[in-house]
């Protein structure tokens, strides 16, 4: 048996602030994911880039990003 | 429809470390956008005063323990303090942890019961319920001024990180900030700064956690980066406490005594307990608990943030370097080398350190999280600022009775005049010597007086309404008087370090900052005596009268918490624990 979780009152609008949270994480995710795959291909020239910190960042971001955009969706719950 | 002319702008941009790719630009303007829709998407709920000025009152636990750390993540936080870090070593962490961390457990714990059920709308509100209109005049003229000096000190460290990495001219991007921050606190009121805070507290968090990261790697790990700086500077740069038993043997020339009476009680508890612009956000919280367990949220990210603040201005120690090689330099804001020979100042360390490590996509990224830092502070100031203004300064002096929505039109105007006064006080930083030192300067005026008085009103129900408007006004007066004192002569600082017969070279370590700390100590001494005397010297405030508002004439509710896990005081053991260790750690 599941409970609901109370309601969250700062995510009654159509809304949610977490919802734009998922979107700008996910945005900006996404953009830098893409700069990190280029630069396999074209390495960039700061400190350690040959680590690929745009990639495994992107990465990261992406699927914060994802996750809380697609949990607090407008009208989910 | 700020960004519009930013490329404009590029092109006219003289010299700069590095220019911001299309895809930097597009992060950006996304987020430009994201801030201005919401503050338009806000609007139609903020038609009453409640909800404009405090949010409605339905903030959760966590939406107002984000908003209250992230309306600090200004200026203050990223720019100044990773200055600070490079200039007087790991003694800056002080700032984060003893200079937080309690004060922000003891607003939860002690003080947060007293701000909520009284149902006050501002903390000069609460010194009305408590002293009367006297003491509310005088700290809501001397807190509105000190907010819109604030919001230009946030303006004027934006501008700089602008120019120094993308070539902006200054005015420009002050601005821009200016009117995109006007904009949607004038539509949203505190709602919307409240969303954009907990979005900047996101961004701030993955765009500049990267360059510690890569720091330390590049350092070869912690231990490595420690016994790199000892070798550089000494190992005074790497202890908390250890350097701290005489004003000689740290950078900063600070003597334990003042950070842990000066800064971790005066200043600290006074920013943290006092100040309505962090105060307001906890008191948007929907319940007690949602509002005691704020603070405790917003302490643990706290404790942290030194993180991606200080450890760059660390790494920046041994591993910036300038283009031919050789460890780069840095100097103080306004010294000969930054002025006349294009040297970088502190606070210009962590841009640097960003160029150093981020490419294009993660530039755009720390480059828009230190916009919305700044923005966030700019946005914290001027709807505390409204917020004083309509309340305790407008209703309560000028127009005592009308419409709900006339209130509502006055903090939407005061919104755009505060700001546009905040523009003209980014201009007099600009002639600061070091932007921390000028921001701790307007703190000892008037936050540590403050806090005596609060804290005596909460505590102590002698207190009278006399003894708090004088004890008020002479603690401010006589921090502004130390202040003089010093600034004519600076071997007078050995009265406020209690050495009269200091050495000259014991008189020049002491830096501002550490001064600072002395004189807000002092401010707060001077008016808790003169609080005491006068209190005593009249008559006593009934104790009916003081129900709600001071320990001892007030039954304090319940918060609801049953179990342990949802009671603020476990929580806030916790993170004294963890802060406890961390301490110890970097002794």
């Amino acid at each position: 048996m599941t409970t609901t979780p109370p309601v969250d009152p700062s995510t009654e609008k159509k809304f949610s602030i977490w919802f734009f949270v998922g979107v700008l994480v996910l945005a900006c995710g996404a953009v830098i994911l893409a700069q990190g795959i280029y630069e396999f291909w074209h390495p960039g020239t700061t400190v350690l880039a040959n680590l690929h910190p745009a990639f495994w960042w992107g990465l990261l971001m992406t699927a914060f990003g994802l996750f809380y955009t697609i949990h607090f969706r407008p009208g989910k719950g | 429809m700020h960004a519009a002319p930013i490329p404009a702008i590029l092109l006219l941009a003289a010299t700069h470390l590095i220019r911001l790719a299309p895809i930097d630009i597009a992060i950006l303007l996304f987020y430009f956008v994201m801030v201005i829709f919401i503050g338009f998407y806000v609007k139609g709920s903020t038609n009453t005063s409640e909800q404009f000025f405090l949010a409605g009152r339905e903030m959760t636990a966590w939406v107002a323990g984000l908003s209250f750390v992230s309306a600090n993540l200004g200026a203050l936080e990223l720019m100044g303090w990773a200055g600070s870090a490079y200039q007087y070593g790991i003694l800056a962490t002080h700032w984060y942890w003893i200079g937080a961390i309690p004060a922000m457990l003891f607003l939860s714990i002690v003080m947060m019961p007293f701000y909520y059920i009284s149902k006050t709308h501002s903390v000069p509100g609460y010194l009305q319920l408590r002293f009367g209109e006297r003491a509310r005049g005088l700290s809501c003229v001397c807190f509105a001024f000190m907010t819109l000096l604030m919001a230009g000190v946030d303006m004027y460290a934006m501008a700089v990180v602008m120019r120094v990495v993308l070539g902006w001219n200054i005015n420009f991007s002050m601005w821009v900030s200016a009117i995109t921050v006007a904009i949607y606190v004038m539509l949203g009121g505190l709602r919307s700064a409240i969303i954009n805070e907990v979005l900047q507290f996101v961004l701030i968090w993955a765009g500049a956690m990267l360059i510690p990261i890569l720091g330390l790697i590049e350092a070869g790990g912690w231990h490595k980066l420690m016994a790199q700086i000892t070798q550089r500077m000494g190992s005074q740069y790497t202890h908390l406490w250890s350097t701290t038993g005489s004003f000689a043997a740290n950078p900063m020339g600070v003597h334990w005594t003042g950070l842990v009476f000066g800064l971790g009680f005066v200043i600290s508890f006074g920013y943290w307990t006092t100040d309505f612009l962090v105060v307001q956000r906890v008191l948007s919280a929907n319940s007690l608990r949602s509002a005691r367990m704020a603070p405790i949220i917003g302490s643990a990210f706290k404790m942290f943030v030194p993180f991606f603040v200080i450890l760059p201005g660390l790494l920046a120690l041994v591993l910036l370097k300038d283009p031919s090689g050789h460890l780069m330099q840095l100097y103080p804001d306004g010294s000969p080398q930054v002025l006349h020979q294009g040297a970088h100042s502190f606070n210009e360390v962590l841009p640097l350190m960003m160029v150093r490590y981020l490419g294009p996509g993660l530039l755009g990224l720390g480059i828009t999280a230190l916009i919305a830092g700044f923005m966030s502070g700019m946005a914290g100031n001027v709807s505390a600022f409204s917020t004083v203004w309509t309340y305790d300064i407008y209703r309560a002096y000028i127009k005592k009775k009308a419409a709900d929505a006339h209130y509502v039109l006055m903090g939407r105007w005061s919104t755009i005049v505060g700001m546009a006064i905040a523009i003209g006080t980014a201009y007099l930083v600009r002639h600061s010597d070091s932007i921390m030192d000028y921001v701790q300067q307007l703190f000892s005026f008037f936050i540590a007086p403050l806090f005596g008085t609060v804290i005596l009103g909460m505590l102590w129900k002698r207190a009278t309404k006399s003894g708090g408007f004088w004890g008020l006004l002479t603690g401010t007066l006589a921090s502004v008087a130390m202040w003089e004192m010093v600034r004519l002569n600076k071997a007078n600082i050995r009265f406020m370090i209690l050495q009269p017969h200091a050495s000259a070279d014991t008189i020049l370590r002491v830096q501002a900052m550490a001064a600072n700390l002395y004189r807000a100590a002092w401010a707060w001494v001077i008016c808790v005596a003169v609080t005491v005397v006068v209190s005593y010297c009249t008559k006593p405030t009934p104790e009916a009268q003081l129900n709600g508002l001071v320990y001892g004439c007030t039954v304090l509710p319940s918060d609801g918490a049953t179990k342990l896990y949802e009671k603020p005081i476990f929580w806030a053991i916790v993170v004294v624990t963890v802060l406890f260790i961390l301490n110890l750690w970097l002794w």
